[in-house]
């Protein structure tokens, strides 16, 4: 009963993404656009080099890789940081503020609405596209079930670190430098943009200590790997699964000690 | 009755950089710790009753909505104490969101691509409102104002005449105990006014809802509150009944016209014709203070208009700024 009140914002924000048609056939061209880019990108970098396999990684397996990192990418940068940004200096804030529901559980069930309708009009598509293309490139079977598990930790922990970010535009009132900073450190840290295969050893090592890289090459990992050994998920899981939660805690924390400094606009 | 809102020796204060000028000073400005404290309400005491219509007067940076977020429990006082309802509003603000409902004039609430229906049935369910309830509101909604055709229409379409009255409309829907409306008829035209007007009289009516109201507007007073509260910088001037303010403001209404010649001449003639009224005169237009306890407005048009041929006639109410500087000036006992 109590969960309804949540699912609610789930549907109104479905019913919100479906009266925009227009925006999802820019958002898929846009999408189509960067993967030609991306394409030819690592062709070029490819045939540079003599062998067929960079850092362990086929042209075939870093274009799927890149291709489902950008599917992803579709549904998990939700522009929470703008949201939050904008809702603050225009003072609308106020309004959210007063939902009978923490502010944090409000734009998290806002936001699932969009997860839903981008998973089946953009993540799902291409999945299907990129998996009849190679013939069977992407393994079916168990890999499918831990990839959803760990995509939802994914949701999460992503989800965290905007609201972290978005924290401090209650600081600064400003909001492009920082979400920009944001943007890059996040792509690039969580292999979005490069495979993590391409990292020199050191930042690898660094990154896999950061929870960035449970975004984007921890979900794909499991997903490209038809039968991972149990150690593997569990370490890959348990990771994601720490850092969901010390980031829910951490974000939820900075937010409360914070709310109490705002001085909403106008007076 | 108790009393459902209870303010005491209420004080906030706002930390300021002080900005300096220019370039130069911008850049200094990146490192500064100087700061200034302004101080946006000071030491506000008062008890608001269920069921009570109040009026929340003030000039623009008066404080008055700084005091309102700070009774809905989006800001902290710096010192004294709030009760809403029984619960401290910046503690349990979540707690007290159930029993109130807030409007601000400018911005909305409500879903603005989806039409009004669904923002309503998404507030049902965060508000958990029983169907039965939703129901009976959405009848008493039907009886006030035709929202038929409002509620099929996606909200963004929606002139700002009939956003507003959703959004009021929004604000009641969980039957609250307290209604905060920050200047609800803001920028609206006289038949959208008077129709908001009714409304909240009669949501006040039927469901006893407080209704804290703040307004440039005198009408809105003058339709809505039994009780006025009037702040200025911060400090609160005056605190009681409508009628006992009438006496500064309820029975003046200004006349101005125009009359084609040297206004300053006419002027003084017309102050010799009617003793009882303070006139004046500017580059265009010819004042004239009308107090209606004495002499109606339309006596005075009468008069002057077996002398000088009127070209144009505006009507102005007192407005608030003018009942403040009454109260500043003449005091208020």
């Amino acid at each position: 009963m109590n969960l309804k009140k949540y699912l609610t914002l789930t549907r109104a924000g479905i019913i919100e993404a479906l009266q925009f048609r227009l925006s999802f056939l820019i958002l898929v061209a846009g999408n189509l656009l960067y993967l030609i880019v991306t394409y030819f990108l690592w062709k070029a970098i490819y045939a540079s080099v003599e062998t067929d396999t960079v850092n362990g990684m086929t042209f075939t397996d870093t274009l799927i890789y890149l291709v489902l990192a950008t599917a992803l990418y579709g549904f998990l940068e939700m522009y929470l940081v703008w949201e939050i940004g904008r809702n603050i200096q225009s003072g609308k804030i106020v309004l959210d503020l007063l939902k009978p529901m923490p502010y944090r559980r409000y734009l998290f069930w806002s936001y699932s609405g969009s997860f839903v309708t981008q998973f089946f009009f953009t993540f799902l598509p291409t999945f299907i596209v990129v998996s009849v293309v190679t013939h069977g490139a992407i393994p079916l079977g168990i890999n499918l079930i831990w990839f959803a598990v760990s995509v939802v930790l994914a949701v999460v922990i992503n989800f965290s670190i905007d609201y972290i970010i978005g924290t401090v535009c209650l600081y600064t009132e400003s909001i492009w430098g920082i979400n920009i900073i944001k943007q890059v450190v996040v792509l690039l840290l969580s292999g979005a943009t490069i495979p993590l295969a391409f990292f020199p050893d050191n930042l690898r090592t660094v990154v896999h200590f950061l929870p960035f890289q449970s975004i984007y090459n921890a979900p794909l990992s499991l997903l490209l790997h038809a039968n991972p050994d149990w150690q593997t998920v569990c370490s890959t899981l348990g990771l994601q699964l720490f850092w969901a939660a010390a980031l829910t805690l951490i974000s939820a924390a900075f937010w409360n000690r914070s709310l109490r400094q705002i001085t909403v606009n106008g007076g | 009755m108790s009393a459902i809102i209870e303010i005491k020796h209420v004080t906030k204060e706002f930390k300021v950089l002080n900005r300096r000028e220019g370039l130069k000073g911008s850049i200094r400005d990146l490192f500064s710790r100087d700061y200034k404290t302004v101080r946006a309400v000071d030491d506000i005491s008062m008890s608001i009753e269920q069921g009570e219509i109040v009026g929340y007067l003030g000039p623009n940076g008066a404080g008055k909505s700084t005091t309102i977020k700070m009774m809905t429990g989006v800001l902290e006082p710096t010192s004294g104490e709030i009760l809403v309802g029984g619960n401290v509003p910046y503690r349990n603000r979540t707690k007290n969101a159930q029993e109130i409902g807030v409007v601000f004039g400018q911005r909305t609430q409500l879903w603005w691509a989806l039409p009004l229906i669904e923002s309503f049935r998404i507030l049902k369910d965060i508000y958990q409102i029983s169907d039965a309830d939703y129901d009976e509101m959405l009848k008493l909604y039907q009886s006030l104002v035709d929202i038929e055709p409002l509620l099929h229409k996606p909200v963004r379409q929606m002139s700002l005449g009939q956003r507003t009255l959703s959004d009021i409309l929004a604000a009641f829907l969980h039957n609250p105990k307290i209604v905060f409306l920050d200047e609800p008829t803001i920028g609206l035209d006289v038949s959208m006014k008077a129709k908001i007007r009714t409304l909240i009289h009669a949501l006040n009516q039927q469901k006893h809802t407080t209704v804290i109201l703040t307004t440039h507007d005198m009408g809105d007073v003058d339709a809505l509150c039994q009780r006025i509260v009037i702040i200025d910088k911060g400090k609160m001037l005056y605190d009681n009944d409508i009628s006992h303010l009438k006496q500064f403001f309820g029975s003046y209404r200004t006349l101005k016209i125009r009359i084609k010649g040297d206004l300053k001449q006419y002027a003084e003639e017309i102050t010799e014709k009617l003793p009882r009224c303070s006139v004046s005169a500017d580059d265009e237009w010819i004042s004239v203070l009308v107090d209606e306890s004495q002499t109606t407005v339309m006596q005075v048009l009468s008069e002057l208009q077996k002398d000088y041929k009127i070209r144009d006639m505006q009507l102005e109410e007192i407005s608030t700024e003018e009942v403040i500087k009454k109260i500043y000036e003449e005091g208020v006992k």
